[in-house]
């Protein structure tokens, strides 16, 4: 059996989700669109298994992780739906419950964060809502991931009959309506009732066009658009989907007044979150103390002092070198591999994979301490105090959270960017992010800028960051003045109350990204690995030579002259680059192959301060080049975030080759 | 008037939406901002730029320019 489980932005659906579940049967995307599935055992329920849906406001998609409800609720096969309620903003949540009880599909409601409505005072009669709708339901509250809860659901869940579907009373204008596009839509085959999906045809949603091909489609958008003129005519809404809003909002409201009891006065927790935010959210406190935060979390994923993902790190490299590296060798030895063969597993893979797994400790850190930022709630209020400072770059307080996460790791900030719905702005985004510097860069600035400066060395690198964060903001007011005309004029965010986070969902939530940079360093790093080191190891006419007549090097060689004017016009310097497009640590330890473990010998102060901003700007890596594949879906862009990049570094490279020539 | 005009924690009533897109008539309906909801100013942010209302219980952050094409009553 399959249920699916829908449900509001915000109301504890994946706190549900996880204490609902076991095992999962299948993590993959839906067909089509780049949004996440998952899909777990119920426990307690055997062959039973539910589907977490996006959480969203309405059945029609406003975003494209909205749009695969309507794509589900067409076309998956499942058995009932779970609707979790958040109890204390019952008005809003119960517009998507009335949409989904008109299909008349088995469902059970979930009332959760009971225990918060009864903090201000309230309680509901759930009885009564499910006499009233029509449909069995529960009261829980899923952070307290209670036994008896549980299996309550369960036992519902197992008595899920079929319901008689929602029917309100809507305008007679509309019911007409509904009943000419019900006659079109007979020509169709459907696994869905044709009333509710006239009626969802009539509110707007165009997903239902993009998922199924409808025989009459053109007739049906004839109807729609005539009886939107007919209501705006009459006066009996301000839009076809308002009028159908208006007649929800009124029978939702009758139930509200009817089933939420206040039972005694308390102050609201509510007048507690806006003390709160009276703080956080003032303009002169709210960026400093952003920054503090900020700070703080990089120092512990990255600092030195009380810097445990740095410690951590340290860690796993003693143990990766010491331990695997050197069974791994003696095992190959063993079983009689040597020369070529050891050289490309041992020098070649482990090395490449390790320079890149032994990151893992730190961004998983980070991670974590970016999830309960995000768990918490305070990253909505950084949206707002940065809003007014992004808009005028085009970009929009929202996009904080991918530009911070950029600092980590670009790939899992171009996937934060599903959350800015403008699809002008998010691409805006997810096109300038990998000019944020990246963690995998920081080796690159710091192992050639202390081997050629003296001085100042914290300063420079620095300097580095602030540039790429410049490139970062007027990229984005480049494009939002030239592609992207129009972008970066809405702003709207539900301030979400302050949560203390659950462990379990953030360590979810962290643990996911981190197998998805392990999956990298499995991928795309074993095999740029494994060509590196072949082409630095064999010519065209013999292998087992040294690098500096290999096949890398001629090829290098041949590149190499274009950054002649810009400082590092050498073959060394130019393989770095190259190879340096899988993955950006690849720079450094190609650099350090190649210059026989002595940088500062390739570089004068001069070209090396060029090298580090071109590399600093350069081409991203493989991996986010296929996460903005993905996430744009379109060639043109993805050309346009290589080619891009390439000009920008060339040119701030030259400007400061060129400056730097007067002072150094 | 319109919501900029209110004072803090002044209520209100929508009355009307002048010059907003259909696109985002339907994301501020969804987030339960529609004619006849009771609006509370809770506060201006970032020295006037962005509006901070309540409806429905439910705290609503918008930019000045959105929060101007809003007509509301006392």
């Amino acid at each position: 059996m399959i249920f699916l489980l829908a449900g509001n932005p915000n109301v504890g659906k994946s706190t549900l989700f996880n204490f609902m579940t076991q095992s999962h049967v299948h993590v993959g995307n839906y067909s089509g669109v780049t949004v996440e599935k998952r899909v777990h055992h119920i426990r307690y329920f055997e062959g039973a298994n539910l589907v977490d849906l996006p959480g969203t406001y309405n059945v029609s998609p406003s975003s494209e992780d909205e749009g695969v409800v309507t794509y589900s609720l067409l076309n998956e096969s499942y058995n009932g739906i779970i609707n979790i309620i958040d109890s204390t903003h019952l008005k809003r949540n119960l517009h998507l419950t009335v949409q989904l009880l008109e299909l008349g599909v088995p469902s059970l409601l979930v009332f959760n964060l009971k225990d918060a409505l009864k903090n201000n005072g309230y309680i509901i009669d759930t009885d009564k809502i499910s006499e009233i709708l029509n449909v069995d339901s529960v009261r829980i509250s899923a952070r307290e991931r209670n036994k008896d809860d549980q299996m309550n659901i369960v036992n519902k869940l197992k008595n899920i009959g079929a319901i008689k579907a929602l029917e309100l009373d809507y305008h007679e204008v509309i019911k007409a309506a509904m009943k000419e596009i019900h006659e079109l839509l007979r020509y169709d085959q459907l696994q869905v009732k044709k009333k509710w999906l006239a009626l969802q045809l009539l509110e707007g949603n165009d997903g239902i066009y993009k998922h199924i091909d409808l025989i009459k489609e053109k007739e049906i958008r004839e109807i729609v658009k005539k009886t939107e003129a007919v209501i705006i005519e009459n006066k009996i809404a301000f839009s076809l989907k308002g009028a159908i809003f208006n007649t929800r909002r009124e029978f939702i409201s009758n139930i509200v007044d009817e089933c939420l009891i206040k039972v005694e006065d308390k102050e609201h927790s509510k007048y507690f979150n806006q003390r709160i935010d009276r703080v956080l959210t003032h303009p002169m406190i709210g960026i400093p103390f952003f920054l503090v935060v900020m700070f703080s979390v990089y120092q512990l994923s990255f600092g030195t002092f009380l810097g445990v993902g740095n410690l951590l790190t340290t860690y796993f490299e003693m143990f990766y070198e010491g331990i695997v590296i050197n069974y791994i060798s003696q095992f190959i030895e063993f079983i009689g591999f040597s020369g070529f063969m050891y050289g490309l597993i041992v020098d070649g893979v482990l090395a490449g994979i390790g320079g890149v797994l032994v990151f893992l400790p730190q961004i998983l850190v980070l991670f974590f301490l970016l999830a309960i930022l995000e768990g918490t709630g305070y990253m909505a209020r950084v949206a707002i105090v940065m809003d007014k400072f992004l808009s005028k770059f085009g970009f929009n307080g929202k996009s904080i959270v991918p530009i911070i996460t950029g600092f980590g790791c670009s790939v899992p900030a171009i996937m934060a960017t599903r959350t800015i719905p403008d699809k002008k702005e998010r691409i805006i985004t997810i096109l300038t992010i990998p000019f944020v510097s990246c963690s995998a860069r920081l080796p690159i600035y710091s192992i050639i800028v202390s081997s050629v400066f003296e001085k100042h060395v914290a300063l420079i690198i620095m300097g580095i960051y602030i540039l790429g964060i410049i490139v970062t903001l007027l990229s984005a007011k480049l494009f939002s003045l030239s592609f992207f005309k129009g972008a970066g004029s809405k702003f709207l965010l539900e301030l979400p109350p302050y949560r203390i986070p659950q462990l379990r969902t953030i360590s979810y939530q962290a643990l996911e990204k981190a197998k998805r940079f392990v999956k990298k360093a499995g991928t795309f790093i074993l095999v740029g690995s494994i060509i590196l080191w072949i082409l630095s190891n064999v010519s065209l006419s013999s292998i087992n030579v040294t690098p500096d007549t290999s096949l890398l090097s001629s090829i290098a060689g041949f590149i190499a002259p274009i950054f002649i004017p810009i400082g590092f016009g050498t073959w060394e310097a130019t393989s770095a680059l190259i190879s340096g497009v899988l993955a950006k640590e690849v720079v450094v330890s190609s650099l350090e192959i190649l210059y026989m473990g002595d940088v500062g010998s390739g570089f004068t102060m001069l070209s090396g301060l060029s090298f580090v901003v071109f590399s600093s700007l350069y081409v991203p890596c493989i991996s986010t080049i296929a996460t903005i594949k993905s996430e744009t879906n379109s060639i043109k862009w993805t050309l346009f975030a290589v080619v891009y990049p390439f000009v920008v570094a060339y040119i701030v490279a030259s400007i400061v080759y060129l400056i730097g020539g007067f002072f150094i | 008037m319109n919501i900029t005009d209110l004072n803090k924690f002044d209520k209100a009533v929508i009355v009307a939406f002048n010059g907003i897109g259909k696109e985002f008539r339907s994301r501020l309906m969804d987030m339960g901002i529609y004619e006849n909801a009771h609006v509370v100013l809770l506060n201006k942010l970032s020295f006037g730029s962005l509006y901070l209302i309540e409806v429905d219980d439910i705290e609503i952050c918008m930019r000045k320019a959105d929060a101007i094409k809003i007509e509301v009553q006392k």
